[in-house]
């Protein structure tokens, strides 16, 4: 069964980009990765998901609800997490908790307790004086308190350190067993590799493609910086690569391929130094998916 | 829930504004005695001010000799102004604080509508001024024993009771819709705050010359004026009815603007 279903949703701001015609739908049971540069409208999308704001053109719906007319049906079910966390200054985290959990049928105080000791949230603590990580911490168990049936994370793991980020995906696996959709929103495309099994991928409002983990890893794209003198005369045949530059003593290529031919081929090189890395979206949207 | 909330934090400054309003009520009217005694001398010292500032206070439609002259003069100018102020700041920040402080991210995620929303903040705005309203009231008949054996024309007391809380629920309306349409409290807050002060002068000038005349008319103040209440004995039902039409406009507009906002911080 769809969970969530965008047909040609439009929202258009008189000044700032919005998106255009995006349709996609996210499965029961999967984690949905959305995948983007920073203001590609993947907050507006979520924002008009939630009825934040209200959609130019087209239509959505979740649990087969429309976005607009029964948004709060929606909203009882699901838990969301904002991009930037900002709760009432006054209160302690045990109080916004509670304040959150009560809007909802199905609170429970032992889940809040369970959650809070998974992420090692102290409750006590007054929001005010909470640190940019905590303040995720709260959001993380605001969104989750509640057992919804969709989550939806805007760039969720901002603000967490490796290891809170381990048990976060933790927690969203088992999110996902209990019978959970999680719609992930993230700029980190390894992130999503880690996490998600499909993922939309949107640029400048426009959706650009909907595609399995698999054959986006099946075509990883690796960026590597080679130091190498006289990096302008040497020549690397390979058949996965797609581009190549070289400047002053260092070679930078954008490869996409088997790891273990590079690697033979560059071993064969008088090497310095050498960096493989994750290419930015930017790089793979310019390379890959526009190719 | 939101009215809980709301109630919860909005109550500190709701017992300071009671506390200094009852406080002023109180002081004011435990110098009335001395003030009526020295009623004579009073009058000569009245009647060398100015004639237009005997306008603009009213002080010579109402005698400040009399119990309910004194309070329609001094105390009900500090109940409607100081009330219309209080109301202006708590309705002007309702809405406009959410948006403002970003925490609407979080409510409007709840399974709450906005005109849930809008309908529960507004109770707490209703509901806090009436408080305020009774305190004053409560305040005003403890300020009253000072003046022993001077009648106390109750019902013009409740009447005017009944118009600064007409008054101060007008301007909350205004502001309340101010807060609907506006996202940042900073200048929601201002605006609000100016309205009172200019509607206030407003309904004082226009008694300094009959070319402005016509300003009072633009002014809520005019329709809880003190000396229309004292004089006819009664609240005036044509102004009853525009405070209350300006009111429920406003409330209901702001549900409106409220519905139908973009709502992204």
């Amino acid at each position: 069964m769809e969970i969530v279903e965008l047909h040609q949703l439009t929202k258009s701001y008189r000044r700032n980009r919005g998106i255009a015609d995006v349709s996609f739908s996210i499965e029961e049971g999967e984690i949905f990765g959305f995948i983007g540069p920073n203001g590609a409208g993947k907050s507006t999308t979520i924002r008009t998901l939630l009825n934040f704001i209200y959609p130019t053109s087209g239509s959505a719906s979740i649990f087969g609800k429309d976005i607009v007319r029964e948004s709060k049906e929606i909203r009882e079910r699901v838990g969301y997490l904002p991009s930037e966390v900002h709760y009432y200054d006054d209160m302690r985290v045990i109080d916004l908790l509670t304040y959150s959990g009560r809007f909802h049928k199905s609170f429970k105080e032992e889940r809040l307790k369970q959650l809070a000791s998974r992420l090692d949230l102290h409750l006590d603590r007054k929001i005010e004086d909470l640190s940019f990580g905590n303040r995720k911490k709260t959001g993380i168990v605001q969104a989750l308190l509640h057992e919804p049936d969709l989550i939806i994370l805007d760039e969720p793991t901002s603000g967490l350190d490796p290891l809170m980020q381990h048990h976060f995906f933790d927690l969203l696996h088992e999110e996902q067993k209990r019978g959970a959709t999680v719609f992930f929103s993230s700029h980190i495309l390894s992130e999503v590799q880690k996490l998600c099994d499909r993922v939309a991928i949107i640029k400048e409002g426009q959706l650009m493609k909907v595609e399995t983990i698999e054959s986006l890893t099946k075509n990883k794209v690796k960026n590597i910086t080679v130091v190498v003198d006289g990096a302008e005369s040497v020549s690397i045949e390979l058949a996965g690569i797609i581009s190549c530059e070289a400047k002053a003593s260092e070679l930078k290529i954008l490869y996409s391929g088997d790891i273990q031919l590079l690697l033979k081929e560059l071993s064969g090189l008088p090497l310095k130094d050498v960096l493989i890395e994750e290419p930015s979206l930017e790089e793979v949207f310019m390379h890959y998916y526009e190719s | 829930m939101i009215i809980r909330r709301e109630w919860k934090r909005s109550r500190k400054s709701l017992l300071v504004w009671s506390l200094i309003l009852a406080g002023l009520i109180i002081w004011l009217l435990s110098i009335f005695p001395q003030f009526a005694e020295q009623q004579e001398s009073m009058d000569q010292l009245f009647a060398a001010y100015p004639d237009s500032m005997k306008d603009m206070f009213k002080m010579n439609e109402l005698s400040l000799g009399t119990l309910i002259g004194f309070y329609g003069v001094e105390v009900y100018m500090m109940t409607t102004l100081l009330g219309s102020i209080y109301a202006a700041i708590l309705a002007s920040n309702m809405l406009a604080k959410e948006e403002s402080e970003k925490t609407i991210e979080f409510l409007l995620a709840k399974p709450v509508s906005r005109t849930e929303i809008v309908a529960q903040k507004a109770a707490v705005v209703i509901l806090n001024l009436f408080i305020l309203n009774a305190a004053a009231a409560g305040a005003s008949l403890i300020g009253f024993q000072f003046a022993k054996g001077y009648d106390v024309p109750y019902k013009i007391f409740a009447f005017l009771t009944i118009g600064a809380f007409l008054l101060h629920l007008t301007f909350a309306a205004l502001a309340y819709l101010l807060s609907a349409i506006m996202r940042k409290t900073r200048n929601t807050l201002a605006i609000s705050i100016a309205v009172v002060i200019i509607a206030y002068f407003f309904n004082m000038m226009s008694s300094l010359s009959e070319k402005i005349e016509a300003l009072k008319y633009a002014s809520p103040f005019y329709y809880a004026d003190a000396a229309a209440i004292v004089n006819e004995k009664q609240l005036d039902p044509l102004s009853v009815l525009v405070m209350l039409a300006v009111c429920s406009l406003c409330f209901f507009a702001a549900f409106w603007v409220y519905k139908r906002k973009d709502i992204s911080v």
